[in-house]
């Protein structure tokens, strides 16, 4: 189903810039009276995937997962399955023997290396929700040496976000920035990872 | 390369082609080059008159193959020429044939000879109606010397062998396609019914007949069998003809609509066909010992089985078996009426001929178990279904007691008691016979007991037959608790599979409960016993054993006695089954078996509200068959409208009785009443839904049974949602689900039933006022918390948090559900609450504007609001609800136009495609629902009060969606045939708003106007050429009036590009005679086509001369332009565009396209 899907080695994670977005450093204290709902930190999680979820290392104010019911992740939404953000591509789900708990089987696709993962999880229990942030930029320029410059909201420049190795994609951006149009890009970030998620011409309207 | 003419053909042609074809044939076979091999042979049969050379093939070629391949030329060759050829020829092309056969009749390729044998039957029903009926007789004289044998065993066969495909190339289900009308195969059909069908069946009777004898007495296979099998097999095809001229005689016209249908006052619910000749038959069939000669045949072949040559399944044996189980389903007219009599002694005959292939059961069993075939003891009760659906359950019963000292429903339930013994041993294997065998008999019964007519009248089975029913309900019943029980452990991963046993399971449970009701006295205390018992095991066994087995064995029971207790629905009100209302005679409820059942597994279900209990025994499978039980049974007993109500009787006999069993019947009715314990239960129900909703966290399939079954089905009636909403439960449920988060965590479609449940209730409010301000409290807060969110300085930034995204999407999805469930009654206080979030939408669209799956929430919600409120609204509502939708579009459009989506993944690719077609069709579907506002208006005042024109306002929204709209995305069938209706709707309805759009906005909805006349679904195509009729018709109405009509746009400009009408009809007319396309569009491409035309004439004359110009052959060319001049010309067609010339210039593009596609495309 995926054959054309390619283990995409975008950064590796030495390389990785995380840069905590200040907006949502007060998360916590504007979001928990908001939302009453408790959730529960299920005891089955595996040592693994404890460390991306509350992040309670000083740097970082926001949390990269939220807790939530397996049962109530639908398709199109996402996922953390072996601690790779994913998004939901399909769900379906089955007893553990007849008169047993249900359980969720989630296929999910990588959404930065486009690999397909697969989970099984009881319906009743937390799954890990990536925390996923799409900006959108301006792009200025592309430097010689795969980099974008990005032109910020407040006017500065943001010159970390490397182009993507794929032809393809790489095509699609390159031939629109030099057809000299005004190109937006969307950047995705996940779990410490960023990355070009989409394109838009605005052109000739502005 | 050219065909293979053979005027004048020498003898070294006629060689050489014959090499040619030869050639051909075998490199197929040996599959070199075989597109050039296949188009040598097609030349063949699509050259002019390959009648001789083909006639030579056959005659000389020593390669079957090739005799093959020139039969089925002449029959190509014949049905295309058919028309052209002179008498002559025709019938010596048959003979040809038929002497042919008869002449090789002992070729060991059999398969040549019954093409060739084909080819003559196909051409002999072409010329069916235009042969004298002397010239058939010849031809029928010539198979009836050989059917009778004098040229021996081989012709005989051979003439069988050609009655055979004449008979099924006369029924028309089994017909070959001619070419030709239904209505020329329906008037062979009933032409050959007429005159020879039962000459037919005669001459193969007594062919039959002669060779009988020495079947029997000869000891090894001879090959008199051959002809006795294929007399046999002709004789079944004969009876299975689908008869019509039965007792009303022949009908003067023939009516080629009310052939598929024939009301038939006697058929019944079952599998079985039944045939009714009709009076005429019955010398040949019943009078002349024709079934004695059969049963006789089979008789003496039994005794043979052992020996060379003949077994139980041998072709002679098979054959024989089914013509008798045929001879069973014999009934209308063909027996007089003499009250039955004949027919029964018919049946009865058949009967003691059949009892040895399944009597005494048990023995016939242990030997199929010990390894003999099964294939008689199938046919056996493939011949009590048969006789099961011709006759009463008393005259079915009657028919062996006069051989038997038991009748014949003990005999099925007996027999079906054995089956279901040897299925709960093997239950494990993969489809045992025994699987079939059951499944039949389970028919029988069905056909035996269910509803004979209409008014419900059941058929009521003797108290020896009542006996049967019951020891085999019981018995199914353990069974069907063995399996369970040994099925328990077993983990049913594979979800297609189970879905299909679902509903083969469903329908096996249906059948069951019918014969349990025909004994429901004794079967329903039986099942409440049952029920008993395994609650009690439960109990004893709490904490100490492992529940598995028994919980699955409840799980089975509470299948059954749902089935046995009511029926489904199917959208409409069950009433209690005929069977449960009259078999009872107990007045007193509490003693009513069928109240003791269901109490008792009420009783058991309300445990599962104490929380220990819950978790010790009531699983969520187990939880499910409870809720499903609750479901169905409520549909039917609960506060039953009934109650009230009584039904009048037919007191003609047996008086007491029928007394008796009407106050039994109220007693039942009125227990689970209103005013008795209808109000308890329906606590009880409410509780334990709340329970399943909120613990059993993530059991989705539980908790959406509860929503969309049971909850559901409670709000649909008035007279329940009364005592709904006054009860605590109730509104502690309502109350949770507005004010706490623990119901969060229900699935989406969930939260949008149980939001549309919680609305709906509503009706049981006594007064508009308090309904209104019922849904305020209920809905108000989620929208409360929308606006406050939407407020949020950092509303940006906390919204991509999974947690918010989460609740954003389930208050969308309840606010949908809500939506959804707006009535007349509540309209305003879902008004009021859709105004309050509309800003919020807007808010939310943009942020969450790469959230597709939030977005697409938010586009639904709007949809159905709109679609719930739009037709309601005063003029000065719908100006608010208009300028929202289009900032809704106009926003949508801005975020995702010029949009592309990066990834690596192939399948997020196709997934963010998917998600834009579905965005889009929300949004066609918002543009459908606000175009509804000027047919259906509940409002005081009109809209154009207000100054809106709502035309204008869904041509803008479609010129806003419309550049999102990709061909790409058009390839979704859905989308595009949204987006055609909506077109096509909007030029039929408005054109005049079209013609006002700017050339950017009207040259896109022309584009994929265009597009779509070329698209392969009929269907919208229809719609496409609707839209240009309409269009074309507006701008010729107008210039005639002397108006301005499509104006710049009919025009073009100037020489660079011409009007968009001249392009449509320039495409039209190329589509119509040179393209493909499905003939039922003609009618649709005529209405466009006469406006076109009369819009465009002179580009019509220079297309029809070039037309003309373009033609060499003379013959073709006048043709053609005769063709185009009665085109506008005949049938008196005028320049108006009213209905009867729109009929006549249909009735002439026909004729044209008759005329001349044919050339036109081939040349």
């Amino acid at each position: 189903m995926d054959g054309q899907d390619q283990i995409y080695d975008y950064q590796s994670p030495s390389e990785m810039t995380y840069e905590p977005l200040t907006e949502l450093s007060n998360w916590a204290s504007s979001t928990c009276h908001l939302l009453p709902v408790v959730f529960f930190i299920p005891e089955y999680r595996a040592m693994s995937d404890e460390e991306h979820h509350f992040d309670s290392k000083a740097d970082a104010g926001a949390s990269k997962t939220y807790p939530q019911q397996a049962g109530t992740i639908r398709k199109n939404g996402y996922i953390v399955i072996k601690a790779r953000p994913c998004k939901v591509v399909e769900v379906s789900t089955s007893k553990t023997g007849k008169h047993g708990h249900a359980k969720c089987h989630f296929v999910g696709i990588d959404i930065f290396s486009g690999k397909k993962l697969e989970d099984i999880v009881p319906s009743s229990h937390n799954c890990d929700v990536p925390h996923v942030n799409r900006t959108d930029y301006q792009l200025i320029d592309i430097s010689e040496d795969g980099f974008v410059s990005l032109l910020t909201e407040n006017g500065n420049t943001k010159d970390d976000l490397r182009l993507p190795t794929d032809e393809n994609l790489l095509g699609q951006i390159k031939d629109g920035f030099a057809e000299g149009k005004d190109l937006v890009v969307t950047v995705m970030s996940a779990m410490g990872e960023e990355q070009i998620c989409a394109l838009k011409d605005i052109g000739p309207k502005n | 390369m050219q065909g293979f003419s053979d005027g004048g053909a020498d003898l070294a042609q006629l060689q050489s082609t014959m090499h040619t074809i030869e050639l051909a044939c075998s490199s197929i076979q040996m599959h070199i080059n075989p597109a050039a091999a296949e188009a040598t042979l097609l030349s063949l049969s699509q050259s002019p008159q390959p009648y001789k050379i083909c006639k030579y093939i056959l005659e000389n070629s020593q390669l079957a193959n090739a005799r093959f391949q020139a039969a089925s030329a002449i029959r190509d060759a014949a049905m295309r020429e058919w028309g052209s050829l002179p008498p002559e020829d025709k019938r010596s092309l048959i003979s040809f044939c038929l002497c042919f056969v008869m002449q090789r009749a002992s070729s060991p390729e059999g398969y040549v000879q019954a093409k060739v044998s084909s080819v003559a039957a196909q051409l002999m029903k072409r010329g069916w109606l235009d042969f004298a009926a002397a010239e058939k007789e010849a031809f029928f004289y010539q198979v009836n010397q050989a059917i009778i044998g004098i040229h021996g065993v081989d012709v005989q066969f051979i003439g069988i062998n050609f009655l055979e495909s004449l008979v099924s190339e006369f029924s028309p289900s089994t017909s070959t396609a001619m070419g030709l009308p239904r209505e020329f195969h329906e008037q062979c059909r009933t032409l050959l019914e007429l005159d020879y069908l039962k000459t037919f069946y005669s001459w193969v009777r007594d062919a039959a007949l002669g060779v009988t004898n020495r079947i029997i007495e000869s000891d090894a296979e001879i090959p008199e069998v051959k002809v006795c099998t294929a007399t046999l097999r002709l004789m079944l095809q004969i009876l299975s003809w689908d008869f019509r001229n039965d007792s009303s005689g022949m009908k003067t016209g023939i009516n080629v609509f009310s052939a598929g249908v024939r009301p038939d006052s006697e058929s019944k619910r079952s599998e079985c066909i039944l045939v009714q000749p009709g009076p005429a038959w019955r010398d040949v069939l019943i009078s002349s010992g024709h079934i004695g000669w059969l049963l006789g045949l089979y008789g003496a072949l039994r005794q043979k089985f052992s020996r060379d040559g003949y077994w139980i399944d041998c072709p002679i044996a098979v054959s024989a078996r089914k013509l008798i189980v045929q001879f069973c389903t014999l009934t209308g007219t063909i027996f007089p009426s003499d009250d039955g009599q004949m027919q029964e002694h018919h049946l009865l005959q058949l009967l003691s001929g059949i009892l040895a292939w399944m009597d005494p059961p048990d023995a016939v069993s242990q030997a199929i178990e010990n390894g003999k075939s099964e294939s008689e003891m199938l046919d056996g009760c493939r011949a009590l279904l048969a006789m099961a659906s011709v006759t009463t359950p008393i005259l079915f019963d009657q028919l062996l007691k006069s051989i038997r000292p038991f009748g014949t429903l003990t005999l099925l339930s007996t027999l079906m008691c054995e089956v279901v013994k040897v299925l709960m041993i093997n239950f494990t294997e993969d489809e045992p016979w025994s699987w079939v065998a059951r499944d039949i008999l389970l028919d029988t019964w069905t056909a035996l007991l269910v509803p004979m007519d209409s008014t419900g009248g059941i058929p009521l089975l003797p108290p020896e037959g009542k006996h049967a029913a019951a020891n085999l309900f019981a018995l199914i019943v353990e069974s069907e608790l063995k399996v369970a029980s040994a099925t328990a452990a077993y983990d049913d991963d594979d979800a297609s599979y189970l879905q299909a046993s679902i509903s083969a399971m469903d329908e096996r449970l249906s059948s069951y409960a019918l014969i349990a009701r025909a004994a429901a006295d004794i079967t329903i205390p039986l099942l409440t016993g049952f029920f008993a018992e395994r609650f009690a095991q439960l109990n004893q066994g709490r904490g100490i054993s492992d529940p598995t087995e028994t919980l699955e064995e409840l799980y089975s029971l509470l299948l059954i006695c749902g089935h046995v207790l009511a029926d489904e629905g199917e959208g409409e009100t069950p009433l209690v089954p005929n069977a449960i209302q009259t078999h009872f005679t107990v007045t007193e409820a509490e003693m009513h078996p069928v109240v003791a059942l269901s109490s008792s597994i009420i009783r058991f279900a309300e445990q599962s509200l104490d929380p220990e209990m819950r978790a010790s025994i009531f699983s969520p499978r187990l939880m499910e068959a409870v809720v499903w039980f609750l479901g169905r049974w409520s549909h039917t007993y609960l506060m039953s409208p009934e109650e009230t109500k009584d039904i009048n009787y037919n007191f003609s006999h047996n008086y007491e009785h029928q007394h008796q069993s009407l106050l039994s019947r109220k007693a039942l009715l009125s227990f689970f009443g209103e005013h008795n314990q209808g109000k308890a239960v329906l606590d009880i129900m409410v509780r334990i839904s709340v329970t399943t909703l909120m613990s059993y966290p993530g059991e989705n399939d539980l908790q959406g049974l509860t929503c969309h079954q049971l909850l559901h089905s409670l709000v649909r009636r008035k007279n329940i949602c009364l005592h709904l909403v006054s009860l605590d439960s109730w509104r502690n449920l309502a109350n949770a689900f507005s004010n706490e988060k623990s119901l969060f965590l229900l699935n989406s479609a969930n939260q949008r039933s149980l939001a549309q449940t919680l609305v709906l209730s509503a009706s049981g409010i006594r007064n508009s006022e308090a309904s209104n301000q019922y849904i305020r409290g209920l809905m108000g807060p989620m929208a409360t918390y929308l606006v406050d969110l939407s407020n949020k300085n950092d509303l940006k930034s906390i919204a991509q948090q999974p947690d918010i995204i989460l609740s954003v999407s389930c208050l969308f999805e309840r606010l949908r559900g809500a939506a959804s469930a707006a009535e007349p009654r509540t309209q305003r206080a879902i008004y009021e609450i859709g105004i309050s979030v509309m800003d919020p939408v807007l808010l939310l669209i943009e942020v969450y504007k790469h959230e597709s799956a939030v977005v697409y929430l938010l586009l639904k919600f709007v949809v159905n609001w709109v679609d719930g409120q739009i037709s309601y609204l005063e003029a000065q509502e719908t100006v608010i609800v208009i300028d929202f939708c289009m900032r809704l579009l106009q926003l949508y459009s801005s975020q995702n136009i010029g949009k592309i989506s990066v990834s690596l993944s192939s399948s997020l690719l196709s997934e963010a495609k998917t998600e834009q077609y579905k965005d889009l069709r929300a949004l066609l579907q918002l543009l459908s629902s606000l175009c509804s506002k000027d047919l259906v208006d509940f409002s005081s005042d009109s809209i154009d009060a207000q100054g809106t024109n709502i035309s204008q306002v869904v041509y803008l929204g479609l010129h806003i969606v419309n550049p999102l709209i990709s061909l790409e995305l058009l390839k979704y069938p859905k989308l595009c045939h949204d987006y055609f209706s909506l077109l096509s709707h909007m030029l039929e309805v408005y054109p005049e708003t079209l013609a006002q759009l700017n050339g950017e906005a009207f040259g896109h909805v022309l584009g994929t106007l265009d597009f779509g006349l070329h698209h392969q679904d009929p269907e919208v195509v229809n719609m496409c050429l609707g839209a240009l009729k309409a269009l074309s018709a507006y701008h010729y109405r107008e210039m005639a009036a002397g108006k301005q009509g499509l104006g710049s746009h009919a025009a073009g400009n100037g020489n660079l590009q011409e009007g968009i009408l001249s392009r449509f009809l320039r495409s039209l007319l190329q589509l119509l005679l040179f393209e493909d396309y499905s003939p039922d569009l003609v009618g649709a491409a005529a209405d466009a086509l006469l406006p076109l035309i009369l819009c465009e004439q002179g580009l019509y004359q220079r297309l029809g001369n070039e037309l003309i110009e373009r033609q060499v052959n003379p013959t073709l060319k006048s043709r053609l332009m005769n063709a185009l001049q009665s085109l506008t010309t005949a049938n008196h067609v005028s320049y108006t565009l009213d209905r009867v010339n729109y009929k006549r210039f249909r009735k002439n593009l026909n004729n044209f396209l008759i005329e001349v596609r044919g050339f036109l495309r081939t040349m």
